[in-house]
């Protein structure tokens, strides 16, 4: 780890890649959080609607109209369950005919959010209407519960027995397949996985290769010049590649030619001395390459 | 690393005999450095056992009771605990990178432990945390391993110098 290569990259990739991987969760789980906000709106939307256009049907006692309506949803691909509850919380209408005239436990999820307190609230946000649970099939469903609420007409109507303080006479339950919203996160999930990658791969690779180019390859050609250097081999010019590298190559160069001629100056001190010349000294280790 | 007299030149020249306490120093510095690179293991260690009861929500302790609920109040928004989050990891990043330049020696991983099981804490207060786990497990093992990577190369240069130092005293 003494490498310039591994003090250069291993900081920025550790930084680079634990903060695309933070940034990237947190960019999943807040589109997971907005894709599922939609879609419970969406299913409140519905839910409104089928209040809406049983709405006549209710009025006139019709129930065999409802019961077709439930049954007609239910059938739709998607939809897991389809249901209205009296304010008892029997089942009076299905698309499951197994689950007509059952009492549902008031302490069960989609219950519980208005039955939690002695006094059942009457007005949920559509957040607070939403669960999210698997069935018994196994299926990922996201359900809502929409009171149908009494009205003037419902307590007025000659067929009808409500009593005009009734406020909540009744919940349509429907729960529609997750899977296709769980479909396309998994999918969104993968993409960005690649985009990361991707990031990853580019910034940890240019790094890597701007620092081969410019930094490694110049001090690599610095050292065999050096070495060359040392052994009296300074016929080589100076390697060049940055600046910093260009300069230091050239005082190298400087330095071994003063000490070539020193060398000559003092061979031939002591030709004239009578002293048999004697050779360089043999230098020293090279430098580690 | 502490200030002592400079060994090369006069002290270098000096008998062996004179060097003992110096040696004795210089092996103290190396424990010293030992210890200090092994600082950035023990808060990684820490967090990640933080980590593993963060995984399991926190099951093993008791849920908050209404009482308590009603004196902290309500939970922050999710997205703020996010957005906090992201600010804390790219500024945690940058000055970690910038002490990098700088060549300090100071540890800050303690600081940063904190700083995520507070995260933990809020995401788990906002009930969020089974969503939200992994980004700040990933922030904590990113930010503590470059807070490791750092000290222990620090460590490692001058523990490398100081054993260059006792060579040359045991010359």
């Amino acid at each position: 780890m003494r490498s310039i290569a591994a003090k250069a990259v291993v900081p920025v990739a550790v930084a680079v890649t634990g903060f695309v991987v933070v940034a990237s969760i947190l960019l999943y789980s807040f589109i997971k959080g907005d894709m599922l906000n939609s879609a419970i709106q969406r299913e409140v939307n519905l839910a409104g609607i089928i209040v809406k256009s049983t709405r006549y049907a209710m009025l006139h006692d019709d129930r065999e109209s409802l019961r077709n309506i439930i049954s007609n949803i239910g059938e739709q691909s998607g939809v897991e369950h389809a249901r209205i509850f009296n304010h008892s919380g029997m089942v009076v209408y299905s698309a499951d005919l197994g689950e007509v005239n059952q009492l549902v436990d008031k302490k069960n999820a989609g219950c519980i959010s208005c039955h939690e307190k002695e006094e059942p609230a009457t007005n949920l946000g559509p957040m607070e209407q939403a669960r999210r649970f698997t069935n018994e099939k196994g299926h990922h469903v996201v359900a809502i519960t929409a009171p149908i609420y009494n009205e003037p007409g419902c307590s007025t109507a000659e067929c009808h027995f409500h009593s005009a303080n009734l406020k909540v006479l009744g919940t349509l339950d429907i729960g529609l397949s997750a899977e296709p919203l769980r479909a396309t996160l998994a999918t969104l999930g993968w993409r960005m996985a690649v985009f990361c990658i991707m990031v990853l791969i580019l910034t940890v690779g240019g790094v890597c290769a701007l620092l081969r180019r410019n930094i490694l390859l110049p001090i690599i050609n610095l050292v065999a010049y050096a070495n060359a250097a040392t052994r009296g081999n300074t016929d080589e010019p100076p390697p060049g590649g940055i600046d910093e590298i260009e300069m230091l190559g050239k005082s190298l160069q400087s330095m071994a030619l003063r000490l070539e001629q020193k060398d000559r100056e003092l061979e031939s001190l002591r030709g004239r001395g009578g002293e048999p010349a004697s050779t360089r000294p043999s230098p020293p280790d090279t430098f580690a390459g | 690393m502490s200030e002592r007299p400079d060994p090369s030149g006069e002290q270098l020249n000096s008998s062996r005999f004179d060097r003992g306490p110096l040696r004795e120093e210089v092996r103290r510095e190396i424990r010293r450095l030992h210890q200090l690179s092994n600082r950035g293991l023990w808060g990684l260690a820490i967090f990640i056992l933080l980590s593993l009861g963060a995984q399991r929500n926190f099951n093993f302790l008791p849920s908050f009771s209404e009482g308590a609920r009603a004196v902290l109040g309500a939970a922050p928004p999710v997205k703020l605990i996010s957005i906090a989050l992201v600010v804390y990891s790219f500024s945690a990043l940058v000055l970690i990178l910038s002490r990098m330049m700088e060549g300090t020696e100071t540890y800050r991983g303690w600081s940063h432990l904190g700083y995520l099981s507070g995260f933990y804490f809020f995401y788990y207060y906002a009930e969020a945390l089974p969503d939200n786990f992994w980004a700040v497990f990933a922030a904590g093992i990113t930010i503590l391993s470059l807070e490791y990577y750092a000290i222990w190369n620090y460590c490692s240069e001058a523990i490398r110098t100081e054993k260059e130092l006792l060579g040359k005293l045991d010359e």
